[in-house]
Formats: C-alpha cells, sequence, structure tokens
C-alpha cells in the first residue's frame, strides 16, 4: 500500500499555509494601531448607508479623533466623490499604499480612486468574462483583505467600512478582520428594509459580531424653512427594532435635500451645516457610539497622526 | 497538492515553479531518490483558483506587493494596460481633484477677487474644510464668468453646489 496524502510532510513545496499565515500577520499588523474597526451595513441597498458612513466619520473626526474610512463596496463605490477626493490618486510605495486625505483630515481609500476611468466596471480577470464572475466574490474577499492590510492606515481611532448591501457581507468581513469592533445597521422606516435589517441582526448574534447600534435614515422630512421634521414614510419604528433587538438606538436621520445635494458636491454635509436638525443628529451620534464602546471622545489620537 | 514517486513509495520534492503562462502555473517536482522528475500543470480554472486566493505555487520568494492581487487582477482593456504598469495613475476630471492637496494654501484663484463682506463669510467656514469651500466657489464663480466673489456669488454657489 503506497503511502497517503497524509503520509508526507509538508504540503508539496509551496508553503502555502506559510502564505496565508504571512497575510494574517500582515492584517493584524495594520489593525494594530486602529482601535475601533465598525462596519456600516444594511440588508437592503438605497438606505444612504454612505451617507451616513461619510458624515458620521467626519462627525467623529470633528471632534479631534483619527478617522479612515474604507470604501469596502468595490463595485459600487460612491466614498470618494462623497468626500471630494475622486480624481486623486493614491500614492503606491514598498510599505504599502497611502490612502488620500479627505475633509477633516480623514484618511481614505476605495476602490474608485485605483479605476482609470468613470465608466470602468470592476471586473477581474479570468479565463472568460463569465468565468470572472464565477470568481468574483473570491476576488473581492481578497481584494477586501489587501485594502485593510496593504493601506497605510496608521493610527487611528476610528475605521469606518463602508460595505456594500446584503446581508453575506457582514459574514465575509467577519472572516477576513477578525478583531472586527462592532457593526453600525442603518434602515429606513419601511417594512421591507426592517425585514432584511432584522436578518442582518440575526446574523450577526449567530457570529458573535458586536452591534454598537442602528440608525434610522430618512426618518420624516427635514423642513429647512420652519425647522421642523415632518412626516416622509410611515412613523419610524427604529427604535422598537433595536429594543426588541436589546441594541442601542444611534438616533434617526431626516430627509433634508441638501444631505443629498452635499453627497454630489464632496463636501460632508455635518461639516457646513452643524447648527441643522440633521447636522445636530449627526454630531449627537458621533458621542453616542463613543459611549456604545464605552469611552468618551477624548484622549483620542492626534488627527492626521500617521 | 503532492506526488508520490511509486517506485520509490518517497514523496517528491519542488523543484520549479513558474507562471501563469497562457492561463497555466507550471511546477516539476522530482524524486529525491531516484530523481525520476514530473511536471505539473494546471489548467485555466485551476490557476484562476491559486490566483483567488493570492498565493503563489512554489512559495513566495518576495514578499507580497502591495495591492498585489488588485491590481494584478482587474480586467482593464488593451489601450488601459499599458499605462497602468507605472505606479502613478492619471488624473479623472474631479472638480475637487487636487484641493486636498493644497489645504494649507488659500490664497484666491488666479483672478478671482473676494469683496470684504465674502472674506468674513468665508472666514467662519470652519478651518478644516475651509480651503476645499473657497476653492469650490472661486471655480464655481469663473466657471460662470464672475471674478469677484460677493455675497450674491457665495449664495448662489452654496445652492447649486449643495453646500
Amino acid at each position: 500500500m503506497p503511502k497517503t496524502y497524509k503520509d508526507l510532510a509538508g504540503d508539496g513545496g509551496s508553503n502555502i499555509v506559510g502564505q496565508v499565515t504571512e497575510q494574517l500577520a500582515r492584517l493584524q499588523a495594520r489593525m494594530q494601531p486602529i482601535r475601533n474597526k465598525v462596519a456600516v451595513v444594511s440588508g437592503k441597498g438605497g438606505v444612504g448607508k454612505s451617507a451616513i458612513t461619510v458624515n458620521l466619520a467626519t462627525a467623529v473626526a470633528m471632534e479631534g479623533a483619527a478617522v479612515g474610512i474604507l470604501d469596502a463596496d468595490l463595485n459600487g463605490p460612491s466614498i470618494a466623490k462623497m468626500t471630494g477626493v475622486r480624481g486623486q490618486r493614491p500614492m503606491i510605495t514598498a510599505e504599502g499604499v497611502q490612502p488620500v486625505k479627505g475633509p477633516a483630515e480623514l484618511r481614505i481609500m476605495s476602490m474608485d480612486l485605483l479605476l482609470p476611468h468613470d465608466e470602468t466596471p470592476v471586473t477581474w480577470q479570468a479565463t472568460t468574462p463569465t468565468d470572472a464572475y464565477v470568481w468574483r466574490s473570491s476576488m473581492e474577499g481578497t481584494a477586501l483583505r489587501e485594502f485593510l492590510s496593504d493601506t497605510i492606515w496608521g493610527a487611528l481611532d476610528w475605521l469606518f467600512l463602508d460595505l456594500p448591501p446584503g446581508t453575506d457581507r457582514i459574514a465575509t468581513l467577519a472572516d477576513i478582520l477578525p478583531g472586527l469592533t462592532g457593526i453600525i445597521l442603518v434602515t429606513i422606516p419601511s417594512e421591507v428594509s426592517y425585514l432584511v435589517v432584522r436578518k442582518s441582526l440575526a446574523l450577526a448574534r449567530n457570529l458573535k459580531i458586536p452591534m454598537l447600534g442602528l440608525i434610522e435614515n430618512m426618518a420624516g422630512y427635514d423642513c429647512q424653512y420652519c425647522q421642523t421634521v415632518g412626516e416622509l414614510f410611515k412613523p419610524g419604528e427604529g427604535s422598537q427594532l433595536a429594543c426588541d433587538f436589546g441594541i442601542r438606538f444611534l438616533g434617526e436621520i431626516p430627509f433634508d435635500p441638501r444631505l443629498a445635494r452635499s453627497g454630489d458636491s464632496g463636501i460632508p454635509f455635518v461639516a457646513v451645516h452643524q447648527d441643522t436638525t440633521t447636522g445636530r443628529t449627526f454630531q449627537a451620534m458621533a458621542r453616542e457610539l463613543w459611549a456604545a464602546i464605552g469611552l468618551e471622545p477624548e484622549g483620542h489620537i492626534e488627527s492626521g497622526k500617521p | 497538492m503532492k506526488f508520490l514517486c511509486l517506485a520509490c513509495d518517497e514523496g517528491m520534492k519542488l523543484e520549479t515553479a513558474s507562471g501563469p503562462r497562457d492561463g497555466s502555473l507550471e511546477a516539476t517536482f522530482v524524486c529525491p531518490r531516484c530523481r525520476y522528475r514530473v511536471a505539473m500543470l494546471t489548467n485555466p480554472w485551476e490557476t484562476q483558483l491559486v490566483q483567488t486566493l493570492g498565493v503563489k505555487v512554489g512559495g513566495r520568494a518576495a514578499p507580497a506587493s502591495p495591492y498585489e492581487q488588485v491590481l494584478g487582477s482587474l480586467a482593464r482593456p488593451e489601450s488601459e494596460a499599458e499605462g497602468s504598469a507605472g505606479h502613478e495613475l492619471t488624473s479623472a476630471g474631479c472638480p475637487f481633484a487636487g484641493m486636498l492637496g493644497q489645504a494649507e494654501q488659500t490664497e484666491p484663484l488666479a483672478g478671482v477677487l473676494w469683496t470684504d463682506a465674502a472674506k468674513v463669510r468665508i472666514e467662519r467656514i470652519p478651518s478644516f474644510i475651509r480651503p476645499m469651500v473657497q476653492r469650490a466657489i472661486e471655480r464655481y464663480a469663473l466657471e460662470q464668468g464672475h471674478h469677484l466673489i460677493t455675497d450674491a456669488i457665495m449664495d448662489e454657489a452654496r445652492s447649486r453646489l449643495g453646500m
């Protein structure tokens, strides 16, 4: 009886385990100086997750914290546009890739910064175009790992990851980033959105991922003329949903047309509209976020210091 | 994947590894006892699997370069592939491109003047965002054919640019 696979020492000479271990070590070393790694997720698309990521990150940075944003939506990147850094090109060095600097000293990395043209879709090399889609999920996982481990984030108080919609993304990220501090769920006041958010909450719970809180977006209409918030969809039940799952309700963001326009202009809303209902809500959420991890927004890493 | 020399009942050792070439990885293995050699040639799907994992058959001689998989695996039109070898990527036409690099620079753009009232208003904007807003307003004004930034131009720019 000839020897079997297990009888032969080693792995055939490629040291795959060693290579994967090295990948993990690189990731851990890069993540080590980052105090809090937070994923912003929604089960459903179109709930304003990226706009909330940008403004929440800016609000936290305005308190003096060192903050980064990784646009983990590889196929529909929008963070670069929303922070006005689109068109800049990250510098690639032997040590890694420098994130570009955005407003409030945000350190930003996005697939959008690597694509040559506006129309360029994210497709991966493969034997045939059909095969490229077969491998898409695996390649995206690899790309996300590289964005985390090869970007020179430096010391950060917060790294926000703007995930693409989809409940499954939570599992993928948890697999890639074991040190995830927690997730923030974004919903809108609709039964459809609540339904999907419940799935995300249940999955996060199964994976034992800490849930930092729930944000309800488009909760009412913020009239900039009379300074009141009127009804837009049905009255929000986000706080009740958070209560049902025993998680913190970080707050509700009313619909404000200026918020939508700020995404197009590349200047975060909260940076220039601090004294509006929505602006104040973002700042309150930033404080809630500190509270969610049991810290105060003081003793932060000096912003801009790598 | 391992190879066994049946004649010697001995695990073969990796000798060389190369590729991918034409969608195939090549690796040769040798029996340490009888020196019998075989070559392993992967099909394109096996090659893709290895690449997707971000590992190298035969091991790594040097650490992975930054964004190795992202930059090496993004499919690009032929016309762009040539220019992607360098690390300096060309800039797209974002209206705010370059502003952040000039964050400390708050001198007005050439050909633009600010009224005193407009200067007071711009000074009220938080310092970390001010250069960016200033540039956006100046570029907007120039695009509209204005060379003097007034309160009215600022209001117009804020409204049109969503600031």
